[in-house]
């Protein structure tokens, strides 16, 4: 299978064997060619990864880590080809990543996360709820990953009601309303994590409100949740029960695979789409682990062409729970995503009173 | 304010009568018996204490200031004393040491008390479980001590306050920060008495070298021994002791550097697997970027990752940069010989540990450093082995005062001019033959 058929065909159909001998065929292709066209890349490949050339399966791929992107602008394209440089919304004082784009890449991961999300929504535009104040795109000093994956997402929409205020507070009125006129029908949720559980369910918590025809797809990770002790089944379970909300969806992604996003099936595990996949690693000998095993996930992508993007070791721990198992018809790697690498101290000389002192 | 003591008894103190509870203190003779028998005391507390025994840092520690150390210590000293210039106590000693080398207090602590003074430790609330071990085996040893070195030390813990060390940098007469530059910096916002004085052990860089056809001669046994100390070396702190080797420099022609290096590394990462050697995930993450931003930002020709143990070759060792991830990542390079190295070497560098060169050239490298870098030249294996030369210091002398008596005034009874002229010309020859110069 070509690219073209992974991106075209019907989203996790295609069983994992099948699916691992496409990709391989097709990112050795791309690594290749990332190679002729990005000195960087060719370097850093012959130096950590000399004789990777013919690898024999996905794993033999050389892999970059995450958080190069942040220190070097890593590209495939001549100047002239830019398109768009994203950034990541790296929280304050962090180094933002930085990814090139081409045309191509840029219409790849669009048609891409077309073909994921039509697989939970169908062909039709649905009316459509942003958990989000107007001002997240209004504003555009403040475009940053939140507000391009609020970009991406508009698009599968109709009649938007941007839910939040200025101060992010709930236009309950305005739901209402929304709800009068579509909530007969299926219409769909976007927003991120953290905003949906405390300025969406718990204002909505004790409402009444029936959202039942409602599809959620919700995404930006569980540690500000964790603090408050929601974890994804109870996130689940309390939308299920305070509203009906029983269709939610959250996906795994990152601005440095755009368009290739990992969403939740049926059973709350996280999917690669055909033209993706992850590779589960020791964090100490960076080999395969079994599945089962916690380790840093990597995410491998068929859609980067514009920059060396296509095998990321991620700063993410997670799981491999099964291969083809799905109970919801799914095909592919069932993982979950156990959240970011504890930081830890390693000892030294220095730091007596640490930076902190006064 | 109120800080947290330690030492003499875990209370909470006022911090006005920690000024009065070290003018108290009365100062010791150095190397007084007391004293000597409260280190050679805690040595045998720290072998026999079944927590501390767990700890090889602590047991290296033990080993370091057991009897017979401490003796020649003393004896060390003693052929410091001339009558024309005594050596005596500073006063009060504030250490500030490193939060996360351990053991660094104690020996900091160990080299002012015995040379007489009275010291206040500042200890960070973060304490590894080490700490609290030594600072209670410290307690039950000071208080079964006699004389002045019972009441000579004082533990104190507390954060990031300001007011505590500002007080404690007033008073004090000596000033001991460890911990790197940005700590150096910190702390010497806070004025000493203009008395005092200080020293500093800022961020340092450490290095190997090893001549690749001394390293061919060896036996099996022996490389594996050399790979074990080499280890040692740089692991036991996660590779973040100032000491501890980040930069491998093979000397000899280039067949055989490659030669040695294919054989040693492998023996390294023995060792590394041996002793299970493990890494927290972020820091072996941090490890891994690190290895693709050098090989993206210097002359690095080719990288050989084993479990835990990553080593890069540089093709020059020209404006090499000096940051570094720690947790078993080394640079190496080949130079034609140890005098090669001089050129790329800067203040910063401490510790050479090193393999296979003659006297002689290990003295024309010295030489031809003229004192603009490296402080410490050890054999592989003790890098970590704490010396009372230290950073460019000898220690003993820098805990003490210097009291110049003239020479015409030690010829007792006395006499006649032409003997204390004599005496004067008799001056250089004493200092450098300090037993004749008593009898």
């Amino acid at each position: 299978m070509t690219i073209d058929d992974l991106i075209q065909c019907p989203q996790y159909s295609v069983p994992q064997k099948e699916k691992e001998a496409s990709l391989l065929a097709e990112l050795t292709r791309l690594g290749q060619s990332h190679r002729e066209r990005s000195p960087e890349y060719a370097r850093l490949t012959r130096v950590m990864f000399p004789g990777s050339s013919e690898p024999h399966s996905l794993a033999e791929l050389p892999y970059l880590p995450v958080a190069l992107f942040k220190e070097h602008l890593l590209s495939s394209i001549p100047e002239s080809e830019v398109f768009r440089i994203l950034q990541s919304s790296g929280t304050t004082g962090q180094v933002p990543s930085r990814v090139v784009l081409d045309r191509e890449t840029a219409q790849l991961q669009t048609l891409a996360l077309s073909r994921i999300m039509t697989s939970i929504l169908g062909p039709d535009r649905l009316p459509m709820i942003l958990v989000e104040t107007p001002d997240l795109i209004r504003d555009h000093r403040q475009f940053n990953a939140r507000a391009a994956g609020l970009l991406g997402m508009i698009n599968f929409g109709r009649n938007h009601l941007y839910a939040l205020d200025s101060n992010l507070e709930l236009l309950l009125p305005k739901l209402k309303e929304f709800l009068q006129r579509f909530g007969g029908e299926p219409f769909l949720i976007f927003g991120f994590t953290f905003l949906v559980w405390t300025r969406f369910y718990q204002p909505l918590a004790n409402a009444g409100l029936d959202l039942s025809h409602g599809i959620l797809v919700h995404s930006g990770g569980w540690k500000n949740l964790q603090e408050q002790a929601v974890s994804a089944a109870r996130f689940r379970t309390a939308l299920r029960e305070a509203m009906g909300l029983t269709r939610v969806y959250n996906f795994y992604g990152m601005v440095e695979q755009v368009g290739s996003v990992f969403l939740e099936g049926d059973d709350g595990y996280f999917y690669p789409p055909n033209f993706a996949d992850v590779i589960v690693r020791d964090p100490y000998t960076f080999e395969e682990v079994p599945h089962g095993q916690t380790g840093v996930l990597e995410v491998l992508s068929a859609l980067p062409r514009s920059y060396p993007g296509h095998c990321l070791l991620t700063e993410d721990l997670g799981v491999v729970h099964g291969v083809d198992t799905c109970t919801c018809g799914r095909f592919g790697k069932a993982f979950s995503v156990l959240g970011r690498i504890p930081q830890a101290e390693l000892r030294g000389c220095s730091d007596v009173i640490a930076a902190k002192v006064g | 304010m109120k800080i947290e003591m330690l030492l003499p008894r875990p209370q909470m103190a006022e911090l006005d009568d920690l000024h009065g509870l070290l003018a108290s203190m009365s100062p010791a003779e150095p190397f007084d018996e007391p004293t000597l028998d409260a280190a050679v005391d805690l040595s045998q507390r720290i072998f026999h204490d079944p927590e501390a025994r767990s700890y090889p840092e602590l047991l290296a520690l033990a080993y370091w200031m057991r009897k017979s150390e401490i003796i020649r210590l003393r004896d060390q000293f003693r052929s410091l004393q001339l009558d024309h210039r005594v050596l005596t106590p500073l006063g009060i000693v504030f250490h500030l040491p490193p939060r996360n080398v351990d053991t660094m207090f104690v020996y900091s602590w160990l080299l002012a008390a015995l040379t007489g003074n009275r010291s206040v430790i500042r200890l960070s609330p973060q304490r590894a479980e080490t700490v609290n071990i030594l600072v209670r085996l410290l307690r039950e040893t000071l208080a079964v001590t006699a004389g002045p070195a019972r009441i000579g030390t004082i533990i104190v813990s507390y954060g990031h306050e300001e007011e505590p060390t500002k007080r404690l940098s007033a008073l004090c007469d000596m000033r001991v920060i460890w911990g790197g530059d940005e700590t150096v910096g910190l702390i010497r916002r806070f004025p000493l008495a203009p008395h005092a004085r200080e020293i500093t052990f800022p961020d340092r860089y450490s290095l190997s070298a090893i001549r690749a056809e001394a390293y061919a001669g060896l036996s099996e046994e022996k490389r594996d021994h050399l790979a074990d100390q080499f280890f040692n070396d740089s692991f036991w702190f996660d590779q973040l002791a100032c000491s501890s080797p980040r930069l491998v420099v093979w000397c000899g022609i280039a067949s055989e550097t490659r030669a040695a290096s294919e054989d040693f590394f492998p023996r390294v990462a023995k060792s590394v697997d041996r002793r299970q050697y493990t890494l927290p995930a972020a820091a072996s993450m941090q490890k891994l970027v690190f290895a693709c931003s050098s090989i993206l930002n210097s002359p690095v020709e080719e990288c050989r990752r084993f479990k835990g143990l990553t080593v890069l070759t540089l093709s020059s060792l020209e404006s090499f940069q000096r940051r570094h991830p720690g947790g078993g990542l080394f640079l190496e390079a080949r130079v034609g010989s140890l005098l090669d190295l001089p050129a790329v070497l800067c203040r910063r560098d401490q510790t050479l540990t090193c393999f296979g060169f003659t006297q002689e050239e290990l003295l024309a490298f010295v030489r031809s450093l003229n004192g603009r870098a490296i402080d410490r030249i050890v054999p592989i294996g003790q890098a970590l082995q704490f010396h009372r030369f230290w950073d460019g210091y000898d220690l003993i002398q820098e805990f003490c005062r210097h009291i110049h008596i003239d020479s015409a005034l030690l010829d007792a009874p006395a006499t006649h001019m032409s003997r204390a002229a004599e005496a004067r010309t008799h001056f250089g020859f004493n200092g450098l033959n300090p037993a004749r110069n008593r009898s």
